[in-house]
């Protein structure tokens, strides 16, 4: 195996590097935390980085007309392709090395898909790239929760109940999106026992989500980080408001911060404060009525995604990441 | 009149709806004249992305022919009526996949309309409009521009209020009683009647000779033809960026070249210097990484890229430190910070202090949704204080 690059760890946002391999020029949308995911993602892993990408909002918006934000190479892989995108150009990369076409060196791999990429489309290609235990690379999905980019249509992510061009309210089914988000990084992790990291992240805790790609990138091996990254276009609010949105999924209980590090589980943040009950979980009402999505829920909307999200927090075997019920039946 | 066609210049996503509301009730009172029409969306304005300048269109013709041969185009080639739905698109417009800056006044024909929602007076709006070549007239429709977002309608009107407006500006199209008869059957409100009429009543209009407005030549890019490109369309990669205005303390990133953000912002980050204490927030949470970091280690934001979202506003944790300020009342798009280099202390706290008092005349900022019921209860409000 190649080696790895050495990426301490960042205490503090004044130790935050200032170089940036994903810079300004991009069309997104005023306020879009994916595209501060990506910023973030790239200040972390530093120069020596090929990064890939899905479709999807950060293809599309990223690269119209012969221009790129990117200072790193990227390159556009299909849509459910960034498993097998990354487990190439690793092995691509390995294969060169060995046959002395390229310097010996460590270089990170990164493949960045989108909920609809990763989460759906490319769920197969990913869980496949993650049992590939001799390569070094990163899955990195940012979840806007729908696929934003043609204009939101309900993925495998989207919450309960919300509002998409998918799932509009009427006034004989006020619920259209009946499905729950996929449990995808508690999926990954519990699915793929030899994968050495994976982690759930959000874009209002930037050293977390930065030290998340430093570990899984010095980790080595196939690795997966999910981020949730509000969408103001998509989830209708103020773009003014979209950190506030990250801390309120995550202070609700909504989003869980945590990681599985050579399976071991630990709970990061916020979430750790409310799972050893330092702090109380706020109610999901502070987080669903400052989105557009859910202007549509009664009381009794707003008191079922309550309930949901209460027995993931007291019924789960882990909180956000094993949706057992406590008790092994032997 | 063979055919009229009407093109609406908006916020993307923001007033995706409002465009979409008024777009339909053209045609619709149109066809209360015996016309046909049609209203859609520019192609290339898809997928629209939150403030990003848009364009939808309403043509309206006699006869079925007229219209196939208008629809022929991929959007039309002059209009007889702009409509821009928010003044700072005045200062011109870039679209999403569209490089270059556009005069918003560049489609209107001789003698057509460019009607704006405005609470700018019409003097202020031809400095910032692009000088056209030939007489325009400009009407304001006197109010907030109205921003909600894709799932939520702020219901405040501003659709009917454009009808009525357009019957005035525009009595070739349809006419007055059109527009109520099509409200009333469409809106099924006696309120938003009124509201047609009163827009009728009290739009403002002016005349605009070729020779007024803004002097400048709209930016524009060399976009590479295909036997240009590299082989595999790869494109070169941004370089490194640099200590602070080439420098070597502080750090300026380089940018994507092609991409400024001018036509793309409402609002705009007024950094205060002097009250800042260097936390580094504004810059780390900027999804544009708009901030310039100054060899004194304070954050300039850098308006070739700041989108105008408000997130530094939010997290900047010193009060008045950050302060967004409405697009309209600035000219240029220089460095703050030489600003404040340039006239010292008290000099940069009066221009602070000038634009943080100006943004107060604009009222309550408000891009889309903040909580269930604020468009209920400030449309409550508003109609109370009309009253």
């Amino acid at each position: 195996m190649t080696t790895l690059q050495s990426l301490s760890q960042i205490r503090g946002v004044k130790n935050v590097p200032w170089d940036e391999y994903y810079t300004s020029g991009h069309r997104t949308c005023q306020g879009c935390e994916s595209a501060l995911a990506l910023r973030l993602m790239a200040k972390a892993a530093g120069p020596r980085t090929i990064v890939l990408g899905s479709t999807g909002c950060m293809y599309v918006a990223n690269t119209t007309y012969y221009t790129t934000p990117w200072v790193v190479p990227w390159m556009h892989t299909q849509l459910g392709s960034a498993g097998s995108a990354a487990t190439g150009t690793a092995a691509g990369l390995k294969a060169l090395m060995r046959k002395e076409k390229i310097k010996e060196e460590p270089i990170n791999v990164i493949a960045v898909c989108g909920d609809g990429g990763g989460a759906d489309m490319g769920l197969s290609a990913i869980s496949a790239a993650l049992t590939q235990t001799e390569y070094n690379l990163l899955i990195f999905l940012y979840d806007n929760e729908s696929y934003a980019n043609t204009d939101i249509q309900v993925s495998g992510t989207s919450p309960w109940g919300a509002n998409t061009t998918f799932s509009p309210p009427g006034r004989v089914h006020r619920i259209m999106n009946r499905r729950w988000k996929k449990n995808v990084a508690g999926m990954l992790a519990t699915g793929h026992p030899e994968c050495r990291y994976v982690a759930t992240t959000c874009t209002s805790y930037p050293l977390d989500l930065q030290n998340k790609v430093r570990k899984a990138l010095t980790t080595g091996g196939p690795t997966f980080i999910h981020t949730l990254d509000p969408c103001p276009k998509g989830w209708d609010y103020d773009p003014r408001y979209s950190h506030e949105l990250g801390e309120l999924a995550v202070e609700t209980g909504m989003w869980v911060l945590y990681e599985v590090q050579d399976s071991k589980l630990t709970l990061n943040g916020p979430s750790k404060a409310l799972a050893n009950g330092t702090k109380q979980r706020k109610p999901v009402e502070e987080y669903l009525m400052r989105q557009g999505r859910f202007a549509h829920f009664t009381p009794e909307d707003t008191s079922y995604v309550q309930r949901k999200i209460d027995d993931m927090w007291t019924k789960w075997w882990v909180p956000g990441v094993i949706p057992f019920q406590n008790e092994v039946v032997t | 009149m063979a055919t009229v066609a009407v093109e609406v210049v908006y916020r993307g996503v923001f007033q995706k709806s409002l465009a979409k509301e008024i777009c339909r009730g053209i045609v619709f009172a149109a066809r209360k004249e015996g016309r046909i029409g049609t209203a859609f969306g520019r192609y290339g304005d898809s997928p629209e992305r939150n403030g990003i300048p848009a364009k939808q269109y309403a043509v309206v013709a006699d006869g079925e022919e007229e219209l196939e041969a208008s629809l022929s185009q991929y959007e039309p080639a002059e209009v007889d009526v702009t409509i821009a739905l928010d003044d700072t698109l005045c200062k011109g417009v870039e679209s999403w996949a569209w490089y270059g800056l556009q005069p918003v006044n560049k489609l209107v024909k001789e003698n057509g309309t460019l009607i704006v929602t405005s609470v700018q007076s019409p003097e202020d709006l031809v400095r910032s409009i692009h000088r056209n070549g030939v007489p325009y007239n400009l009407a304001i429709l006197r109010g907030q521009p109205s921003f909600s977002g894709l799932w939520v309608y702020r219901d405040d009107h501003t659709d009917v209020r454009v009808l009525g407006a357009l019957s005035k500006s525009c009595p070739q199209l349809f006419s007055l009683a059109s527009v109520e008869e099509t409200v009333k059957e469409q809106w099924r409100s006696d309120l938003k009647v009124a509201s047609a009429r009163r827009a009728y009543e009290r739009l403002m209009t002016r005349l605009v000779e070729p020779g007024e407005g803004n002097p400048e030549e709209a930016y524009s890019y060399h976009l590479l033809p295909w036997q240009e490109m590299r082989e595999g369309v790869v494109v070169p990669a941004v370089p490194k960026g640099n200590g602070f205005r080439g420098g070597d303390k502080g750090f300026e990133p380089a940018r994507n070249p092609h991409f400024k953000k001018f036509a793309t912002r409402s609002m705009r980050p007024v950094v205060n210097f002097d009250t800042c204490a260097k936390c580094s927030l504004c810059w780390l949470h900027c999804p544009d990484g708009c901030f310039d970091i100054t060899p004194e280690g304070l954050y300039d934001a850098n308006i070739n890229a700041c989108c105008g979202c408000g997130i530094c506003e939010e997290v900047c944790p010193v009060k008045g430190a950050i302060t967004m300020v409405n697009e309209a009342l600035f000219t240029e798009n220089g460095s703050q910070y030489e600003l404040w280099k340039a006239q010292g202390k008290e000099g940069y706290q009066t221009w602070v202090g000038e634009k943080v008092t100006a943004q107060k005349g604009f009222g309550q900022w408000s891009h889309g949704y903040h909580h269930k019921g604020q468009y209920e209860t400030e449309l409550a409000l508003a109609s109370k204080e009309a009253q």
